[in-house]
C-alpha cells in the first residue's frame, strides 16, 4: 500500500510538472514546400502540429528556423525561405511580420530589439535600401518591427548571442563550396549592439562555424562540421567575457557539437556527427561540458563523453537526430528524431534525469524549440504559489533565460525573480 | 539548416536541371583504344566473333548483287514471327498521336496506362516519366532504337523532344522483344521508344503557333522521298514568356499570383536519312529558361526564385541492319552525344541562395553490335554488345572531370510455336568510373540479370506472364556531386512480375483491341537523398525498399468509313504501392509512398469527317500523398480534359491548316509537385500550310 501511495505520489509529481511544460517546436518541413508548420506540445502532449495555423488561420510559411522570447509577450520566429521574421504572442497569435531581412537565419534579443543574421546582401532599413558584399546582421525595432541598424559581418553569419552589450557572430562562410570566391569563415564577430558598429574580429582559426549556438552567461557553445572533407569537424567553447578583454577566449574540442543546449546548471549538452565525404562514413559524438572549467584548463578538464541518464541509448535509437533542447525553467530535457525524410519527425521529452518519458510525433524535421514559461509565471498580476516546480531562486530576464550569475544583472533592467518581476536597482558587479 | 539547405539548394539545382546534361567524348581513335584495353576478354571474343560473323556476310554479300528485297524494316520481320502480345506495350501513332493535345513527348505519354508524370509546370518545367512507380531513371528512352543518356542524373527531359517528326510514341513495360536489340535495350526497367517518321512522299510545311502566355511557335519541316532514301528536316523556334497565373485556395490559404521566371525560349533541329535497313538522325536543341521556385509564404512578390539555366543538347546517331540469308540477322548502332548545361544564380536580386555560375559538360560515345540467328522459323538466338563511354566535367568546387565505361552484353532467346511464344535473355553490365574526386571512383559493378517471358495465344486471346529484374547505377550526380554524392552507392534493384491479357479484333471498318496485365513490383536500395544522421547535411544514401501491385489496362476501338472515321482510347491504372523499408517503423511501413495515385484513367475520343477532325482527352489522376508525415499531405485528385479541333483544306498539292486548340477546359488547378502550380485554362491556335 506504502509502496502503491508512493507510486501514486511520484505519478502526480511527474504528471504537474509535465503539464507545466509548454514547449514550442519548429518543424521545418521540407525545402520550397511551404510546409514549415509549429508543433505546440503542453501538459505531457502534442496539443497541435499546426498550432501556427489553428490560431491564425494561414501558414508559418517555408522554413521556420529560429524562435526566441523576445519578452514576456513576444516571441519571433526566422521563416527562413519565406524570408519573413515572424513575430506572435505567446498564445499563438501572429503580431506582425517583416521580410525587409531576406535569408535570415538566427535571432537574439535584449527585450527592445531583435537582432537578426542574414546571409542575404541586402536590407531594407528605416533609411533605405543597403547593401553588403558578405552577410549581416540587422537590428529590428519592436516599437515599430523596422529594421534601424545593420552592420556587415563575415561571409554567411550563422549563430548569434548578446553578452555585455555586443552581438557576438558565428560567421560560417557556407556558400564557399558553391560560389568559390571565399572560403569557410573561421571568425567570430563581436559587434556593439548599441551603436551596431562592428569592434572586431575574433579569428579561431576553425572553419565553417556552422550549426546551433548556444549560450551560458559568457560562455558560447559553437560548431564547427570542417570542410566535409579534410577539415574535420569539431567544436569550441568560446568567452565572451575573455573576448571583450582581448585575451584568449576559446578552447576546441574534438568531437562536433552539431546540436548543442544549455541546462540549468550552466553546463552545455551536445551531440553531433562526424561525416566525411571521402570516406562516407561518420561517427556519433555526445558529450557534456562545464565550460568555466574547460576555458580555465584549457580543455583538459570540464568535458565528459557522457549524457544523463538514458538518453544516450535513446537517441542512439533515432534515425536522424535534430535537435536538442532543455526547458530552462524546468530542467526538463528534449530531443528530436527528424526520421526518415519524408516522415513525421518525434518529439522526445526526458526527466531532468535522463529518464524518457515519451516520444511524440511531430511534423517533417522538428528542430527549434522555445520553452514558455509556466502558466503563472512573471505575470505581475497573480502568483500561484502551488506550483509544482520549485524555482525557487532562480532569476531569468525577460527572454527567458536563466540569469546564472545574479551579479551581472544590471541597474534598471526588469528581471523575473521568484516568479515575479522586480526592478534591478543594484550595480553589477566587476 | 544552412549547410542542409545548401545543399538542398544543390540538389534541387539537380531536379530542376535533372534531365538536362547527358555525357559524352569525342569519339578518337585513343578513346577506342582505352575501351578496347578494358574491356573484358570475352567481350572482346564477343566483338570479335560478331565483326567476324559480318566481315563473312559482307563478303558474301559483295558476291551477290544488292537488291532491295534485303531492305527488310522491323515490321516485316516482326510479322513472320508473331511475338507482338508477348511484351506489355502500348502505342500510340499516326493519326491517333497527331490527333492529340500535345507540345511534347510527355503530353502523349500521360494518356498511357501505368505511367506517372512529374511535371514542374509550365513550357520550361521539367518533364519526367515514372512508370509503374519504378522511378525516372528506371526509364529507359530510345529514339529508332538508341538510347537517350544522360550520365549525370540518368533521366529524360520529354519537354524536349517534339511529337511533330516522330510516327509513333511505345511504352514497353520490360522488354521490347525484338529479335534484334541492342543490350542497352534489356537495361532499363521500362523503354519509351520514339519511332521517327520515314517520309513517303516530298513535301514542305510550315507551322506558326500562337498560345496562351505570350508564346510564340513557328515550325518548318520539309522531307523528301527520293530513289529508296528518305529523309526530312525539321525545325522549331519557340518563345514563350510562361507568365501564367495560378491559384492556391484551401482553407487556410488564398494565394493568387502569376509564375515568376518562368520563360523559355528554344530552338530544336533535328534532321533524318534513311534507306532501307540504314537509318540516322541528327538533333541540336538550344534552349534559355528561367528556374521558377515553388510557391512558398512571401509577404510580397519582392523575392523570386532568379535562377536561369542555359541547354545545348546536340546528338547524331546512325543505326544499320542486314539480313543474310534466312537465318542471320545483323544489326550496328552508333551514337555520340554532346550537352552543355549552365545554371547561373549570380545575380543581384538572388538573396536567397549561394550565388553559382556552373556549367556542365557532358560527351557520351556509344556503340552497339547486335546480331540474331534464326536457324528454325520457330527459334530465334540472339546477342549484342554495348559499349558507351561517357566523361562529364564540371566547374564545381571539388569536382573533377569523371570518366565512365558502360558495357553490356545480352544473350537472348525467343521461340514462338504454335502459339506458344517464350524469350528469356540474360544481360550482364559492367560499369566502371574514372576520376580524380577526392574521395576516389566507385567500386565497379559487374552483374547479371534474367528476364524470362511466355506467352500462350487462343482464339485471339493472349495470356502472358513475364519477371525481369533489373538495377539502376547510381548516376555520375548520386556518386560524385560535391557535397551531396556517395562513392559507396549500391545499385537500386527491381524486380518485376507480370500477368496479363491481350485480345485484338478487326471486322471490315472496325477494330478493337484490349489488354489488361496485374503486376508486382519489388524496389530495394533506393538511391535517396538524406540527411545524416546528426551532421546537418545531406548526402545520397541507399535506403527503403517499395513494394507495387497493380492493374493496368487499356481499351481501345478504330471506325474508318469513306469519309468518317472514330477513335475511343482508354486507360486505367489501379496500384498500390507500399513503403517495405522498416517494418517496426509503423508510420512508415506499409504505408502508401509517395507521388504514386491509387487509381488514374484516361480517356480520348477522336472523331473526323473529311478534313475535319475532332478531339476529346480526359485524364483523372487520383489523390497522392507527397509526404508520409501528415495525413493532409496530399495532392488533391484533378481532372484535366482538353480539346482540339483541326480543319485542312486543300488546293491541288497545297494544303492549308488551321487548328484550335484549348486545354484544361475547365481551368482547374492542379499540381504534380507541390507548390508547383500547373497552368489552367490555356488556348493554342495554329495555322499550317503546305505544299
Amino acid at each position: 500500500m506504502k509502496r502503491l501511495f508512493t507510486i501514486l505520489c511520484f505519478t502526480l509529481y511527474i504528471y504537474n510538472a509535465c503539464a507545466q511544460e509548454r514547449i514550442i517546436l519548429l518543424n521545418e518541413g521540407m525545402w520550397q514546400a511551404d510546409n514549415g508548420k509549429i508543433s505546440y506540445f503542453e501538459g505531457g502532449s502534442i496539443i497541435s502540429n499546426q498550432w501556427f495555423r489553428d490560431k491564425n488561420g494561414y501558414k508559418i510559411g517555408d522554413t521556420p528556423n529560429d524562435i526566441i522570447q523576445v519578452n514576456e509577450n513576444l516571441i519571433a520566429i526566422a521563416v527562413n525561405w519565406s524570408n519573413i521574421v515572424q513575430f506572435i504572442r505567446p498564445d499563438g497569435t501572429a503580431v506582425a511580420a517583416t521580410e525587409d531581412i531576406p535569408n535570415n537565419r538566427r535571432l537574439c534579443s535584449d527585450g527592445s530589439y531583435v537582432y537578426v543574421t542574414s546571409y542575404g546582401h541586402e536590407c531594407e532599413t528605416i533609411y533605405g535600401t543597403v547593401y553588403f558584399d558578405r552577410g549581416f546582421v540587422a537590428k529590428i525595432d519592436l516599437s515599430s518591427f523596422k529594421v534601424v541598424a545593420t552592420c556587415e559581418v563575415g561571409y554567411e553569419p550563422e549563430g548569434i548571442a548578446l553578452y555585455d552589450g555586443r552581438l557576438f557572430i558565428a560567421n560560417t562562410g557556407g556558400y564557399a563550396e558553391q560560389e568559390g570566391d571565399h572560403e569557410f569563415e573561421t571568425t567570430v564577430s563581436v559587434v556593439n549592439a548599441a551603436t551596431m558598429t562592428l569592434e572586431k574580429n575574433i579569428d579561431t582559426g576553425i572553419p565553417n562555424l556552422f550549426g546551433e549556438m548556444s549560450q551560458s552567461g559568457r560562455y558560447l557553445c559553437i560548431n564547427s562540421p570542417g570542410d566535409y572533407y579534410e577539415v574535420p569537424p569539431c567544436g569550441l567553447i568560446f568567452d565572451c567575457k575573455r573576448a571583450l578583454q582581448g585575451e584568449p577566449c576559446f578552447v576546441v574540442f574534438n568531437y562536433p557539437a552539431t546540436y548543442s543546449t544549455k541546462t540549468r546548471d550552466g553546463h552545455f549538452l551536445a551531440i553531433g556527427s562526424a561525416f566525411s565525404y571521402i570516406t562516407g562514413e561518420y561517427t556519433f559524438s555526445y558529450l557534456t561540458i562545464e565550460p568555466w572549467t574547460f576555458i580555465r584548463t584549457g580543455g583538459t578538464s570540464g568535458l565528459s563523453m557522457s549524457l544523463p541518464g538514458n538518453m544516450l541509448a535513446d537517441i542512439m535509437n533515432m534515425a536522424q537526430p535534430y535537435g536538442i533542447y532543455v526547458n530552462p525553467y524546468s530542467g526538463y530535457i528534449y530531443g528530436t528524431d527528424a526520421g526518415s525524410f519524408e516522415g513525421a519527425g518525434y518529439l522526445y521529452q526526458w526527466s531532468p534525469e535522463g529518464q524518457l518519458l515519451g516520444t511524440h510525433k511531430v511534423y517533417i524535421n522538428p528542430g527549434h524549440f522555445l520553452a514558455l514559461p509556466p502558466y503563472d509565471w512573471a505575470s505581475g498580476i497573480e502568483t500561484n504559489h502551488k506550483s509544482q516546480i520549485t524555482i525557487k531562486n532562480d532569476v531569468y530576464d525577460l527572454q527567458g533565460r536563466r540569469i546564472d550569475n545574479l551579479h551581472q544583472r544590471k541597474k534598471g533592467t526588469i528581471y523575473v525573480e521568484n516568479g515575479k518581476k522586480t526592478l534591478c536597482n543594484t550595480q553589477p558587479r566587476k | 539548416m544552412k549547410l542542409k539547405e545548401g545543399v538542398k539548394k544543390e540538389v534541387n539545382s539537380l531536379r530542376s536541371l535533372e534531365l538536362k546534361l547527358t555525357t559524352a567524348f569525342p569519339a578518337k581513335v585513343v578513346s577506342l583504344c582505352i575501351m578496347l584495353n578494358i574491356i573484358r576478354n570475352y567481350y572482346l571474343q564477343a566483338i570479335l566473333a560478331i565483326v567476324l560473323a559480318f566481315a563473312v556476310k559482307a563478303g558474301a554479300n559483295a558476291q551477290s548483287p544488292t537488291d532491295s528485297i534485303k531492305q527488310l524494316n522491323e515490321v516485316t520481320i516482326t510479322s513472320k514471327l508473331p511475338v507482338r502480345t508477348i511484351a506489355t506495350s502500348q502505342t500510340l501513332s499516326g493519326a491517333d498521336l497527331q490527333a492529340l493535345s500535345t507540345t511534347s513527348v510527355a503530353d502523349a505519354l500521360k494518356y498511357f496506362s501505368g505511367v506517372q508524370i512529374k511535371d514542374y509546370g509550365g513550357l520550361g518545367g521539367l518533364k519526367t516519366i515514372n512508370v509503374r512507380s519504378l522511378g525516372a531513371q528506371h526509364v529507359g528512352v530510345y529514339v529508332d532504337g538508341i538510347r537517350l543518356t544522360n550520365a549525370q542524373n540518368g533521366t529524360v527531359d520529354l519537354g524536349k523532344f517534339s511529337l511533330s517528326s516522330m510516327e509513333s510514341v511505345s511504352l514497353y513495360n520490360a522488354n521490347k522483344l525484338d529479335y534484334c536489340q541492342s543490350a542497352s535495350e534489356y537495361a532499363s526497367g521500362a523503354t519509351v521508344y520514339l519511332q521517327t517518321k520515314r517520309p513517303t512522299n516530298d513535301s514542305l510545311s510550315v507551322q506558326l503557333r500562337n498560345a496562351s502566355f505570350y508564346t510564340w511557335m513557328a515550325k518548318v519541316n520539309g522531307q523528301f522521298n527520293w530513289k529508296g532514301w528518305q529523309g526530312f528536316v525539321d525545325g522549331e523556334y519557340c518563345s514563350s514568356r510562361g507568365d501564367y497565373p495560378f491559384r492556391y485556395h484551401s482553407e487556410y490559404e488564398d494565394t493568387v499570383g502569376r509564375r515568376a521566371n518562368s520563360d523559355i525560349r528554344y530552338g530544336r533541329v533535328e534532321a533524318a536519312l534513311f534507306r532501307g535497313g540504314f537509318s540516322s538522325h541528327i538533333y541540336y536543341y538550344d534552349s534559355e529558361r528561367g528556374c521558377p521556385g515553388g510557391i512558398v509564404r512571401r509577404l510580397s512578390d519582392k523575392y523570386t526564385n532568379v535562377g536561369r539555366e542555359w541547354d545545348r543538347d546536340f546528338f547524331v546517331q546512325a543505326s544499320y541492319q542486314e539480313q543474310f540469308l534466312k537465318w542471320f540477322r545483323f544489326k550496328a548502332n552508333a551514337k555520340y552525344t554532346n550537352e552543355y548545361l549552365r545554371y547561373n544564380t549570380k545575380y543581384p536580386e538572388n538573396q536567397n541562395t549561394a550565388r553559382v555560375d556552373n556549367h556542365y559538360r557532358q560527351q557520351d560515345a556509344y556503340g552497339a553490335l547486335c546480331a540474331a540467328f534464326m536457324p528454325w522459323s520457330w527459334l530465334s538466338l540472339s546477342t549484342s554488345y554495348d559499349a558507351r563511354y561517357s566523361i562529364m566535367k564540371a566547374d564545381l568546387k571539388r569536382f573533377e572531370d569523371v570518366k565512365r565505361v558502360d558495357q553490356k552484353l545480352v544473350f537472348a532467346a525467343q521461340a514462338s510455336w504454335k502459339g506458344i511464344q517464350a524469350a528469356a535473355s540474360a544481360l550482364h553490365q559492367r560499369y566502371s568510373d574514372w576520376t580524380f574526386v577526392q574521395a576516389g571512383a566507385a567500386e565497379p559493378i559487374d552483374r547479371w540479370t534474367p528476364a524470362v517471358s511466355l506467352a500462350y495465344t487462343f482464339y485471339g486471346i493472349t495470356v502472358r506472364w513475364w519477371y525481369k529484374e533489373i538495377f539502376r547505377v547510381p548516376t555520375l550526380n548520386d556518386l560524385y556531386y560535391t557535397q551531396v554524392g556517395n562513392r559507396s552507392l549500391k545499385p537500386e534493384d527491381t524486380k518485376q512480375l507480370n500477368l496479363g491479357l491481350e485480345y485484338h479484333w478487326n471486322k471490315k471498318a472496325w477494330a478493337i483491341d484490349a489488354q489488361a496485365d496485374i503486376y508486382r513490383n519489388k524496389i530495394d536500395n533506393r538511391i535517396v537523398c538524406l540527411p545524416l544522421k546528426g551532421t546537418y547535411t545531406w548526402s545520397m544514401m541507399n535506403y527503403g525498399k517499395t513494394f507495387c501491385r497493380g492493374l493496368n489496362a487499356t481499351l481501345k476501338g478504330h471506325y474508318n468509313a469513306k469519309q468518317w472515321h472514330a477513335s475511343l482510347l482508354s486507360s486505367i491504372t489501379w496500384q498500390k504501392d507500399v513503403d517495405r523499408t522498416d517494418p517496426t517503423d509503423e508510420d512508415m511501413y506499409n504505408k502508401a509512398i509517395c507521388y504514386s495515385p491509387t487509381f488514374s484513367t484516361g480517356l480520348t475520343a477522336i472523331a473526323g469527317w473529311r478534313a475535319l477532325q475532332f478531339t476529346t482527352s480526359y485524364l483523372y489522376v487520383g489523390e497522392r500523398m507527397w509526404s508520409k508525415a501528415d495525413p493532409e499531405d496530399i495532392l488533391e485528385p484533378y481532372h484535366n480534359i482538353d480539346m482540339k479541333l483541326s480543319y485542312t483544306h486543300n488546293i491541288k498539292k497545297t494544303s492549308i491548316g488551321l487548328c484550335m486548340e484549348v486545354c484544361d477546359v475547365l481551368d482547374i488547378q492542379y499540381e504534380h509537385i507541390p507548390r508547383y502550380p500547373m497552368p489552367g485554362r490555356n488556348y493554342k491556335l495554329t495555322l499550317s500550310f503546305g505544299i
